[in-house]
């Protein structure tokens, strides 16, 4: 009986360091798709493990904030990058930009509220949903290029719900309980939406487009391994993955 | 002399270990946060409104809850009708389910359904609302009721029953007279342990409900919310009240000894 216990003491002990990656990665919701398959070529091409933790951009930033381990930080907008590289969380010569993060509006199938444009958000009885302007980054920039439009006092009246993660609006979309909503563009080529929503571009005069940087934190554990995840992730052959989901690649 | 075998201590170590984890993890709750802040956070806007939403939503789908669980719990613990077996997994299955899924499928249902365009016409708008909340919470904790109701009435000897029948009340007068009263612990474990699921049920709200900041703002959400904007006082702060909550409930519960 001994025996077993301590057998079994010595495999959970054995076993710990499996528990752990070699490569804690931070990155905003939205970017699961292409960082899914960034991280499975990384881990084969290595033959490392990388964790990567999939939240809204304000979360994310919190967690570096909180002093959560982090390796790498890919979040939904540049701002945090810059507001963690004003903290002292980033380093400053590994930041680089990936990809353009473009807001656009989607309808459910067939636009049963005929959507043509941001105007038509503020028309009486149109159910609109949108990101908590304080949680995910698509909802800050969905409430500022409404303001700039002069359009969100407007538009407020008919929002039903503020989401705190993207993909529930999505959701909402698809299942045609919301008219429309403000979402990266990119969001909309994943498959699963396919057939279910509509997009509609934002007058480009109008809206806001945000770049999706990446950058090594500070205090990273495995400083090698980090750098080569993000000169990977920016490198050609991730940008072409980047561009299979949808995203634009900056133009430099 | 009673031993202490190696095996009895096992059981006693791993018992210890896993509450003391569990002790820890609590405390750190309570002491990581700077207390003044928490008392600010405590009488914010914010924190003022989703307690309020939490209370009165969570009284109310206890009591739909206990009005349904009632019967479902009696009807399962002494009647027999045709697939019986079919309807206590169907009853019990939301226990197992994610709530996630749970809320996904109330979406669906409320949404475009004849079943959500019967409750719209009846002005009862499900999706979004502070009544998706309550009908959310229902679906999440009548299972929990509804069990812990029907091995109350397990554990009641029908005889007494069968005398109150002999003596010449009908089926509805010995419920009330007799089983009502008997099961009285029973019903106050399943009240407060729906109130407490209540109060604590996250994702189905957040997928019917929308969690939207200050209006389907119920305590889980406050402090998911505050995780996202990255106000760590504010979610810390919510933790510690959805455990004072929890907590009341357990001790509650351990005083009304009531097996479920």
């Amino acid at each position: 009986m001994k025996r077993v216990w301590i057998m079994m003491m010595v495999v959970l002990i054995g076993t710990a360091p499996v528990w752990g990656a070699d490569l804690m990665v931070f990155s905003g919701a939205g970017l699961m798709k292409p960082m899914e398959a960034m991280r499975k070529n990384f881990e084969q091409q290595h033959s490392v493990t990388i964790d990567v933790h999939y939240g809204s951009s304000g979360e994310i930033f919190g967690m570096v904030a909180a002093g959560q381990p982090c390796d790498v930080l890919i979040p939904g907008a540049e701002k945090y990058t810059q507001d963690a590289l004003k903290n002292g969380w980033v380093e400053k010569e590994t930041i680089r930009k990936l990809v353009l993060h473009l807001p656009a509006i989607a309808v459910p199938k067939g636009n049963p509220a005929k959507i043509k444009g941001l105007d038509d958000l503020a028309r009486e009885g149109v159910r609109v949903s949108i990101g908590d302007p304080k949680a995910p980054a698509i909802g800050r920039v969905s409430k500022k290029l409404l303001t700039k439009a002069q359009l969100w006092d407007r538009v407020q009246p008919n929002i039903r719900v503020y989401a705190p993660t993207v993909n529930q609006l999505l959701i909402y979309v698809a299942l045609n309980q919301v008219d429309a909503t403000i979402i990266w563009k990119d969001l909309t080529s994943w498959a699963e939406a396919k057939g279910k929503i509509e997009v509609i571009d934002i007058d480009p005069g109008r809206n806001i487009i945000k770049t999706i940087p990446t950058a090594v934190c500070t205090r990273t554990q495995n400083r090698a391994l980090a750098l080569q995840f993000n000169d990977y992730v920016a490198s050609a052959e991730g940008l072409s993955i980047w561009k299979e989901w949808g995203f634009e690649p900056c133009a430099k | 002399m009673r031993q202490i075998t190696v095996f009895q201590l096992s059981c006693i170590g791993i018992s210890l270990f896993i509450t003391f984890l569990l002790v820890f993890a609590i405390a750190s709750l309570f002491l990581v946060p700077d207390l003044e802040d928490v008392w600010k956070n405590l009488w914010s806007d914010e924190m003022r409104f989703s307690l309020k939403l939490s209370m009165l939503t969570g009284i109310v789908s206890t009591l739909m809850v206990m009005v349904f669980a009632l019967p479902i719990g009696y009807a399962l613990s002494r009647f027999d009708f045709p697939f019986k077996g079919f309807v206590k997994t169907i009853l019990d299955l939301p226990v197992a389910f994610p709530e996630l899924v749970l809320g996904l499928c109330l979406l669906l249902l409320f949404g475009n359904t004849l079943v959500g365009e019967v409750f719209r016409r009846l002005s009862v708008d499900l999706v979004f609302t502070k009544q998706g909340i309550v009908a959310a919470q229902f679906f999440t904790a009548l299972p929990y009721a509804s069990r812990i109701l029907k091995s109350t009435f397990d554990y009641i000897n029908p005889r007494l029953e069968f005398v109150s029948r002999s003596l010449g009340y009908t089926q509805r007068e010995t419920f009330f007279n007799v089983s009502l009263p008997l099961a009285k612990n029973g019903i106050l474990a399943a009240t407060v342990i729906s109130f407490a699921r209540c109060i604590g049920t996250f994702g189905t709200v957040l997928i019917l409900a929308g969690g939207t900041y200050m209006k389907t703002e119920v305590l889980p959400m406050t402090l998911y919310l505050n995780i996202s904007y990255g106000n760590m006082g504010m979610a810390l702060t919510s933790g510690i009240v959805l455990t004072t909550v929890s907590f009341i409930a357990i001790f509650i519960f351990e005083k009304a000894e009531v097996g479920i």
